[in-house]
């Protein structure tokens, strides 16, 4: 009874389904055909009755193209979980200059509707996806259309086959109700393979976004080492620049008094040293932050190890290649970013104990931390996280983060072959 | 004391051998590279040396790695090991074969020419001399060692300035205490290690390495 029951629903849903994709999908042939019927009933004789049905073919085409290839797109979301990416162009913020007007990317506006709606325009008429929206407008109805639409046309020919008399009729009645009933479950599911097919991202598009994408790693990446080097500079100069400038003020005044009185030069003499010594340990932690010398010493994994030897927490460290060597921008990259997430698990975390595991395989560099804290992890934007995912982003590394609250946190960080 | 000074940069080089022949010791060689630093250890069979971590030719750890193939040929044999970053990594490295004789401080180290010679003098003579930011570290991280757990605060402290290299006079004076209360908890901490009576520079080597060979 209950399997009965559930094949019912199957065919229920199926057949719903089935409508549906058939209403969107002939919903371009439908207005075609409309124009055409325009067309006769103008006088099909007539060349210029064939004038308004042309400009409807178009406009209906154009316009429709989008809709109908966004509501598949949402269907095909809904009812099998696979997400085809739109690929759409985005349109590039609005700002206003100096001089008042409104830059959209293309041109000058006097206001700022003018300038959007002129962007909206522009992107919309130079998408590349229009191209391949059109393209599955017209594929979509011979392939996807026509299937789903056996189930409904079954169910009409039934409604008309059943209620008319005589035996021929009311057999292709009958065998219009086993073909609906029979199909319902499956005549939706073709919808599903012809999308991924046909409306998927062109390579130009996909192109364009990379094109998109690198533009801005590369302004991220551009200002982050402008911040960097300006930080450098602000450390240098506060710090050991002004100490070495106190250091040859204390020998000047050490080597004048001499003489007069080498007890105070003597005592200037040591200050001098104390702060030759504490300049040098300012310079030690400089360095440490802008290249760590047991990294240029030893490599990325003893490197690690050495780190993990400063942490205060109990860290294993494993590697299934102990010199593994990798590009120094890489490998700087991976060790700071190893060194944010275990002080992260000192810091916020409260762990007792951290896991690093750096394993390089087919697919590029996999690095995995673990820890056992209290967990909650969360990548705030600006925050050290969300540093991480952008610095590993320009060798078009990801970023994975497992933190339920109450731990254990889980990190992954992947680096693809491609930029090793 | 015949000594080995291995360090690329002249004007180092130059101060330190100045500051050594200062105190009357004799530089028999110099190296400037970490093959060159093999060979000299090799030939002179130096009573101690001095060893700069990075060097030429490929400016990574050329001087550690001769130091430890040295040591791993000829055992025991005395090391201090000059750097401008201490890191615990190699720290342990050096500890790892357990004879004792190493030392590993940072360059600045040598401002304080006194105690950079006291040093040069106890690694030479079989002993210790760890940078204290070494012993700091190794202080707050890991998990302790089984003998070390059922030491006292101060049996701990005395544990880490033994561990920098000094004599129980210098602890006492470091910790405002008598030599003789300074060695009572040497002794009790040498008990509690289970480190049998033995000549007092080994006893203490051996509770050194303990301490910093902690898990």
């Amino acid at each position: 009874m209950r399997r009965l029951g559930s094949w019912a629903a199957r065919v229920g849903v199926g057949f719903v389904r089935a409508c549906v994709v058939a209403a969107v999908s002939m919903l371009v042939p439908a207005v075609w055909a409309a124009a055409g019927a325009l067309g006769i009933w103008w006088g099909a004789g007539n060349p210029w009755s064939w004038v308004a049905p042309l400009v409807l073919v178009c406009g209906g085409t154009l316009a429709l193209s989008r809709p109908v290839c966004r509501m598949v797109r949402l269907l095909v979301a809904r009812w099998t979980a696979t997400v085809i990416p739109a690929g759409y162009r985005q349109a590039p913020p609005v700002t206003r200059m100096s001089t008042g007007y409104w830059w959209n990317g293309f041109s000058y506006e006097r206001t700022r509707r003018d300038a959007l709606l002129d962007q909206k325009w522009r992107i919309r008429w130079t998408d590349p996806a229009n191209r391949r929206d059109l393209r599955f407008t017209g594929i979509v109805p011979l392939t996807a259309g026509v299937v789903a639409a056996l189930p409904p046309a079954g169910v009409a020919a039934a409604v008309l086959g059943l209620g008319r008399p005589g035996t021929a009729a009311r057999l292709v009645g009958a065998l219009g109700l086993v073909v609906a009933v029979a199909c319902a479950p499956y005549a939706w599911r073709l919808v599903e393979p012809v999308a991924v097919r046909f409306l998927r991202p062109s390579p130009a598009m996909v192109l364009a976004d990379r094109v998109d994408e690198l533009t801005a790693q590369r302004a991220d990446a551009t200002v982050a080492q402008a911040a960097e080097i300006r930080r450098i500079e602000r450390d240098l100069h506060d710090g050991a620049q002004a100490r070495l400038v106190a250091l040859g003020l204390s020998l000047a005044t050490a080597e004048k008094l001499m003489e007069t009185d080498p007890e105070r030069a003597r005592a200037l003499m040591r200050d001098a040293r104390v702060g030759a010594t504490a300049s040098l340990a300012e310079l030690r932690e400089l360095i440490r932050g802008i290249s760590p010398p047991v990294l240029n010493e030893r490599g990325l994994v003893d490197a690690v190890r050495a780190l993990a030897l400063d942490i205060p927490l109990d860290v294993a460290v494993s590697a299934d290649d102990a010199r593994l060597t990798l590009d120094p921008p890489i490998e700087s990259a991976v060790y700071f970013g190893v060194a944010e997430l275990l002080t992260n698990a000192v810091r916020h975390a409260h762990a007792s104990r951290a896991r690093v595991c750096l394993a390089r395989g087919e697919a590029g560099l996999v690095v995995e931390v673990e820890d056992d804290g209290r967990g909650g992890a969360d990548e705030r934007p600006g925050g050290g996280l969300a540093g991480l995912r952008r610095r590993l982003a320009v060798f078009d590394g990801t970023l994975e983060i497992t933190s339920p609250p109450g731990g254990p946190t889980r990190v992954r960080m992947a680096l693809p072959c491609e930029s090793l | 004391m015949r000594i080995v000074v291995a360090e690329d940069l002249y004007l180092l080089r130059d101060g330190m051998v100045r500051l050594i022949e200062a105190y009357g010791h004799q530089v028999v060689a110099t190296a400037t590279t970490g093959p060159q630093t093999l060979d000299a250890l090799r030939t002179w069979r130096p009573d101690v040396s001095v060893v700069d971590v990075r060097m030429p030719p490929d400016q990574s750890d050329e001087g550690l790695r001769a130091a430890l193939a040295a040591r791993g040929e000829m055992p025991g044999l005395p090391v201090l090991i000059l750097s401008q970053h201490v890191e615990q990594l190699y720290a342990r490295e050096l500890l790892a074969d357990g004879s004792g004789g190493v030392g590993y401080l940072l360059k600045e180290s040598v401002f304080d020419a006194d105690q950079f010679i006291g040093a040069l003098e106890r690694v030479a003579g079989g002993g210790t001399a760890m940078d204290p930011a070494v012993i700091a570290k190794l202080l707050s991280s890991g998990s302790p060692n089984r003998g070390l757990e059922r030491l006292t605060e101060r049996e701990y402290s005395v544990l880490a300035l033994m561990a920098e290299g000094l004599s129980n006079q210098a602890i006492g004076r470091r910790l405002f205490l008598s030599e003789s209360a300074i060695s009572k908890y040497t002794t009790s901490m040498f008990g509690k290690l289970g480190i049998s009576a033995d000549d007092d520079t080994n006893r203490r080597v051996r509770a050194v390495l303990t301490y910093l060979n902690k898990p």
